[in-house]
């Protein structure tokens, strides 16, 4: 079994590599794109998208789109403390009138947001097979389009980011994901056994070859001109390296 | 004679007598709860703590808190007595409550803020916590919407309705399932516009049954002090409010029985 093991060791460390590849839309541009799009519904001055970590121990500012937008990305926020914290806590969404009213309060969003907004809405990102993070809506305009509707509208939104964000984490995790529905389907326990434990062991992407794999897929997305002029481009480097290696 | 299965529990020696809701030509807020202070009932707010020293809040009965503890069987580890309020939502939960029903006897259920770890475990073990030490009404303004807890809180609140424990929950906001709001013996609530503590509104399509105060209204927080906010979770403990004084008028209701007249004395029934 050691042969096949070290086989499919590989194999899954390649499909975990080239998952970005298959990833369907560049997905910090997609959750970036949100952002700006409930930021602009809501005449907010800012939005932002806070994702749990692996421990789910904090939540991290991912994207933001308007005021603070700088201070604001990869922000970190104890789950057990402010309303970021409340909201993938608890499950429920919350919207503050006026948060200044709590200095305590008042520090915690400061903490998470940059600045102290005066109003604010936050709705938990979760699907049926858990939580995700949380979307902020920071100082809405009173005219907003939204007004009124804003939970539900908002709700939509965190919908669609919570979506994009599992699509693009199974892509990511593909190979664990593939070698574990292989494991439990097949009828050899000995290949499931193997199958399975392959599944559990961490398997971090080779940064480069994932890298490489993402530039495949935003070039796939781009028109056939970009595409045949970047084949060509790799085609002949790769013509290179394998004459470099036939002369050394 | 051969008899089916359960047949028995209907036998004269083991059917036993159940209190007749005597009810009046038309069910009134008069009778159903005027008057009623909260006193003699429990009720647990399964949130995030709650500050006792908040001037809304005032003195309560008592206090248990849940954490994630993988090392243990259960996976919980209770921890018993005195607790603050991490968030201030708890806090406001039984704030709302307060105001409804005085005198009723108010339990922080802790289950939020220690860690995210486990959640799902913690809520529960609060709730089986609730349902084994008499409460008489639990107030849930929170939710889970992974399906893997379906069963787990599915099961729980089927044994809650059969020991006349009465759960009131608030739906989350997007549209999708959360639970246990989800549940038919479960009084869910999400919020609607009017701002008077006592009115409510019955919706007899689901997902949500019952429609309370909840949107730009002033609730306690942290610290003392109060904040203007929006939320289903507020809207839960106004319903809860006017279960704690109906069952301090009518001790001997059922879930259901509440049920109907919560119905009858909505807002937009007639």
């Amino acid at each position: 079994m050691a042969n096949s093991d070290e086989i499919l060791k590989q194999v899954a460390q390649l499909a975990t590599d080239l998952g970005p590849a298959l990833t369907p839309t560049a997905h910090d541009e997609l959750l970036r794109s949100i952002a700006e799009a409930a930021r602009r519904i809501f005449d907010a001055n800012a939005c932002s998208l806070a994702l749990l970590d692996e421990e789910q121990e904090n939540v991290v500012f991912h994207v933001a789109a308007g005021y603070g937008e700088e201070q604001v990305r990869g922000l970190k926020v104890p789950v057990n403390q402010g309303i970021a914290g409340w909201v993938v806590t608890s499950g429920q969404p919350i919207a503050i009138s006026d948060v200044s009213k709590d200095p305590r309060f008042a520090r915690h969003v400061a903490e998470s947001t940059g600045y102290v907004p005066k109003a604010i809405i936050a709705m938990p990102l979760e699907t049926e097979r858990g939580m995700i993070g949380v979307i902020e809506v920071l100082d809405r305009g009173p005219s907003s389009f939204a007004a009124g509707d804003d939970m539900e509208i908002l709700g939509l939104f965190a919908n669609q980011a919570a979506l994009a964000i599992e699509n693009s984490r199974v892509f990511t995790r593909l190979g664990q994901t593939l070698f574990e529905a292989a494991g439990k389907s097949t009828k050899d326990k000995d290949l499931q056994r193997s199958l399975l434990r392959i599944a559990e062991e961490p398997s971090e992407p080779n940064a480069e070859l994932a890298e490489l794999a993402a530039c495949f897929n935003e070039l796939a997305a781009e028109g056939p001109a970009e595409r045949r002029g970047a084949t060509q481009l790799i085609v002949q480097f790769l013509t290179y390296v394998r004459s470099r290696r036939r002369r050394g | 004679m051969v008899k089916p299965a359960w047949s028995w529990q209907f036998d004269a020696d083991h059917l036993p007598r159940v209190p007749k809701l005597k009810l009046p030509n038309e069910i009134t807020t008069d009778w159903a709860w005027s008057g009623g202070t909260g006193a003699g009932v429990k009720v647990a707010v399964i949130d995030s703590g709650i500050d006792a020293s908040h001037p809304a809040v005032g003195k309560i009965a008592g206090a248990v808190a849940f954490e994630h503890d993988p090392e243990s069987p259960e996976g919980v580890k209770v921890i018993e007595g005195a607790h603050e309020d991490l968030f201030g939502h708890g806090t406001a939960c039984a704030g709302i409550i307060r105001h409804a029903a005085p005198e009723a006897e108010i339990f922080s259920v802790r289950v939020l803020g220690a860690r995210l770890s486990g959640k799902g475990v913690v809520f529960a073990a609060g709730l089986r916590w609730a349902i084994d030490n008499g409460m008489n009404v639990v107030n849930m303004s929170l939710s889970t919407g992974k399906r893997d807890y379906f069963d787990l809180f599915h099961e729980l609140a089927d044994e809650a309705y059969f020991r006349r424990v009465v759960l009131v929950s608030a739906v989350n906001n997007v549209d999708s399932p959360s639970y246990p709001s989800l549940y038919a013996s479960v009084l869910s609530v999400a919020a609607h516009g009017g701002k008077d503590p006592f009115k409510f509104d019955y919706n007899p399509a689901p997902p949500v049954e019952f429609g309370a105060p909840g949107i730009d209204i002033e609730v306690p927080w942290l610290n003392g002090g109060t904040i203007e906010a929006t939320g289903n979770s507020f809207a839960a403990p106004h319903i809860t409010g006017l279960v704690c004084r109906m069952l301090s008028k009518h001790p001997q209701l059922t879930p259901f029985q509440v049920k109907t007249i919560l119905h009858s004395l909505a807002d937009n029934a007639g």
